[in-house]
């Protein structure tokens, strides 16, 4: 089930391919050993709950050398289920895995301390697969465990009057497994996050469909100090953020990972490292991503819990009609000791769009309004002075923004006082909106060493009171084919640099 | 004791009491009367949420109640209010084992547990028999049948147990089994489960204090039957269904 292939293969002769060949389909026509759910009595009338029938037949499976659990069309109720080793479930087209709407079928578990429909801790070679879908009905389940708690039968102080995350089921929650494969299938309506893949080695996922704004913190999917990642083909609608990367752990790292070819939309961010962000991320490839319709930043790398963020590249991205394009922070919220890193990173092959309006406007669980009066935020990089931004290259980029900045709504000047105005936050969550008026319209840099801006496009509709790209203590920025389109502009100073050194403008 | 402590002392003890007796309507827990919602997390986050706070009755009123195996655990009873239904869900993979032997209402070394009303528990056996059937021959349930039937009641190592006025009907295997219990109190009970050969009403093993009182048992299989060496064992007023009057065996 490794999807790496070694030098070892192209070095045999033909005969040796061949047997291998004949051997590899033996072995693979064993563990593909097919078994119906329906055999094991499991009912598909979209009422049964079939959650003991279908772990029984997982268990059998996986003690019996493996083999796919095969769901034909209809709807199959199911509570908490745990994938064993050498299990994949393969949902058919037209079968849908419908969650249960009631909160006591779901297992909050022991060790990841979440609840979930499918999980899987400590398995290896397992996946789902097929083109049916698996759907939470979270919406139901989270208000029906609303209703719970208000009764009393069920602990939560409903911050913000809902249940934790935790105390919702997500549809899938993945923990420390080796070998994971997930394909084709349709994901909806989770009660929570809506998958979780956290520890795993080998995580292949290609070809998903995810519609995930049921409720609130429906993120898209969640990779989660994961080593050895492709995700692939994929198009997700998420109420929070889709392309989520995490590091739980402070000793773990999400790293060696690829990302191609995937649609997103949120009410949140796009591609996210963090927030929470306590090991770090390291060797990202990724490569042509759509971001539409999206609320806050297309592409938002926070490390603010310690952790690195270092050998990203971005190649490709089309982000239209989001709130902003690149939010890249050094923060230090729960570092404890530990020093927050970010270097490395390369963005290029960019067109983006930023609305005027609220981009997210009529979906369900829209974005938060914030009580900020701001004009359009520009793209933004920003350190602390103690932990610095390192070598970001800006490539190939064309952002157009509404402009129209006007300072009597908010205004931030680029005097040394207006810019040291603009608090530094270090503990405060990491958002592109955070410090409310921006003092550009384009980019805005603050403690970084080395950033390069090569061949970058910045547009305005219409005129804005602000220059378009304001650099703040920044060591090393070189500008080469830096055009700017502004109505109304001549003659206006578009690049301001303040306590900057090694400014290069070609 | 003067008047006065007495008094303090016995308004202690009557909210202590109304405390450990508290009720709770099964729909507090979302659990459904409509004969085909399986209800089984339901009840079991009921049954340990009631022993969690204190005890009391979790009660069930007119409907069926589809469920799989369930625990009682202390200081809680099932009531069963008149026409209301526990009815034994049809797949053998629903039903729980412990110490080897599958039940429907199970518990564990539990204290001060009961269940009573003039309600039902329906096995539900032909269906779940069928279901055992299917599985062994597709070669999934590689048990025998006697291993995998369910029985309705298994108490093991419980303590001051009552059952009163329930109505037991179809089970799949015996009807009740109670091994190591002491304090079992049984009265105005009803079995009738005779749809399926061996189905006994009551196994009685190393208990020590049992009593059985003005009941009623048909059954395919022995209406009592002692496995292991019980004391202080009585039996009273109780009769089969040939009007004889059944005894304490040994």
């Amino acid at each position: 089930m490794a999807f790496y292939k070694t030098e070892k293969t192209r070095k045999m002769s033909n005969t040796k391919l061949l047997i291998a060949a004949i051997l590899m389909l033996f072995v693979f026509q064993v563990s593909a050993k097919d078994y119906n759910i329906s055999d094991f009595g499991a009912k598909a009338d979209g009422i049964t709950v079939n959650t003991r029938t279908i772990q029984r037949a997982i268990d059998y499976i996986s003690e019996h050398e493996g083999g796919r659990l095969v769901f034909a069309p209809g709807n199959y109720v199911t509570g908490s289920i745990y994938v064993k080793s050498d299990v994949t479930l393969h949902l058919e087209y037209g079968a849908t895995i419908l969650g249960s709407t009631n909160p006591f079928d779901y297992v909050k578990d022991p060790k990841v301390k979440w609840m979930s429909m499918i999980f899987a801790i400590n398995q290896e070679n397992i996946g789902i697969t097929g083109k049916g879908t698996i759907n939470g009905r979270g919406f139901i389940t989270a208000n029906n465990m609303v209703n719970y708690i208000h009764r009393g039968i069920y602990k939560d102080d409903l911050k913000y009057d809902r249940p934790r995350e935790t105390n919702r089921p997500e549809n899938i929650y993945f923990r420390e497994c080796t070998n994971v494969i997930i394909t084709d299938i349709t994901l909806r309506d989770p009660a929570s996050w809506n998958q979780t893949y956290d520890q795993c080695k080998n995580l292949y996922v290609d070809g998903i469909y995810v519609d995930s704004k049921s409720y609130w913190n429906n993120d898209g999917i969640d990779i989660v100090d994961c080593d050895g990642v492709v995700l692939k083909n994929s198009y997700f609608d998420a109420a929070d953020d889709v392309l989520c990367f995490k590091s739980h752990d402070a000793n773990s790292i999400c790293q060696n990972v690829v990302v191609e070819n995937c649609v997103g939309r949120s009410s949140a961010n796009g591609l996210k490292f963090g927030t929470v962000s306590r090991g770090g991320f390291r060797n990202f490839k990724i490569k042509n991503i759509t971001i539409f319709d999206t609320f806050r930043s297309a592409i938002t790398f926070a490390a603010v819990d310690g952790g690195l963020i270092e050998n990203i590249e971005v190649d490709s991205v089309r982000s239209i009609n989001t709130g902003n394009v690149i939010f890249l922070r050094i923060g230090d919220r729960w570092s404890k000791g530990k020093k927050p890193s970010m270097k490395n990173i390369t963005i290029s092959n960019v067109y983006a769009e930023v609305p005027i309006g609220k981009p997210d406007i009529g979906y369900n669980y829209e974005g938060p309004i914030e009580d900020n009066p701001r004009n359009i935020s520009p793209a933004s990089i920003v350190g602390l002075p103690g932990y610095r931004i390192e070598n970001v290259k800006l490539k190939n980029i064309e952002i157009v923004y509404p402009g129209a900045g006007n300072p009597l709504y908010a205004y931030r000047g680029t005097s040394t006082e207006e810019l040291d105005s603009i608090p530094e936050m270090r503990d405060r969550y990491p958002e592109f909106s955070q410090w409310k008026e921006l003092p550009a319209w384009g980019f805005y840099v603050r403690h970084a060493d080395g950033v390069e801006f090569e061949n970058v496009k910045l547009v305005a509709d219409k005129k804005d009171y602000r220059p378009s790209i304001v650099i703040d203590d920044v060591k090393g920025t070189t500008f080469k084919d830096v055009i700017f389109d502004e109505p109304e502009s001549e003659g206006k100073e578009q690049i301001i640099h303040s306590r900057s050194s090694d400014v290069t403008i070609k | 004791m003067t008047k006065y402590k007495l008094f303090i002392f016995s308004l202690f003890f009557i909210l202590t009491l109304n405390l450990s007796a508290k009720d709770y309507k099964a729909s507090l827990f979302g659990v459904k009367s409509d004969g085909v919602t399986l209800n089984t997390g339901s009840i079991q986050y009921a049954i340990d949420y009631i022993s969690e706070n204190g005890g009391g009755r979790l009660i069930f009123y007119v409907g069926r109640y589809l469920t799989g195996s369930f625990y009682l655990k202390p200081n809680v009873t099932i009531q069963l209010e008149e026409g209301a239904v526990l009815v034994g869900f049809h797949s053998v993979y629903d039903y729980f084992k412990l110490n080897d032997t599958n039940a429907l209402i199970l518990a564990d070394k539990a204290e001060n547990i009961g269940i009573t009303g003039k309600g039902v528990i329906e096995g539900n056996g032909k269906a779940v028999l069928k279901s055992i059937k299917e599985q062994i021959q597709k070669g999934y349930l590689e048990e025998n049948e006697t291993q995998a039937k369910p029985a309705l009641i298994y108490f093991d190592g419980c303590k001051n147990v009552t059952l009163n006025g329930v109505i037991m009907r179809n089970a799949c295997s015996d009807v009740q089994v109670y091994t190591g219990c002491s304090n079992l109190k049984i009265n105005k009970i009803t079995v009738k489960s005779s749809v399926l050969p061996e189905s006994k009403g009551l196994v009685l093993s190393d208990c020590d204090g049992f009593s059985l009182s003005d009941s009623f048992f048909e059954a395919s299989g022995e209406e009592l039957s002692s496995a292991g060496n019980s004391k202080n064992v009585s039996v009273t007023n109780t009769i089969n269904s040939k009007g004889n009057k059944l005894n304490a065996t040994k």
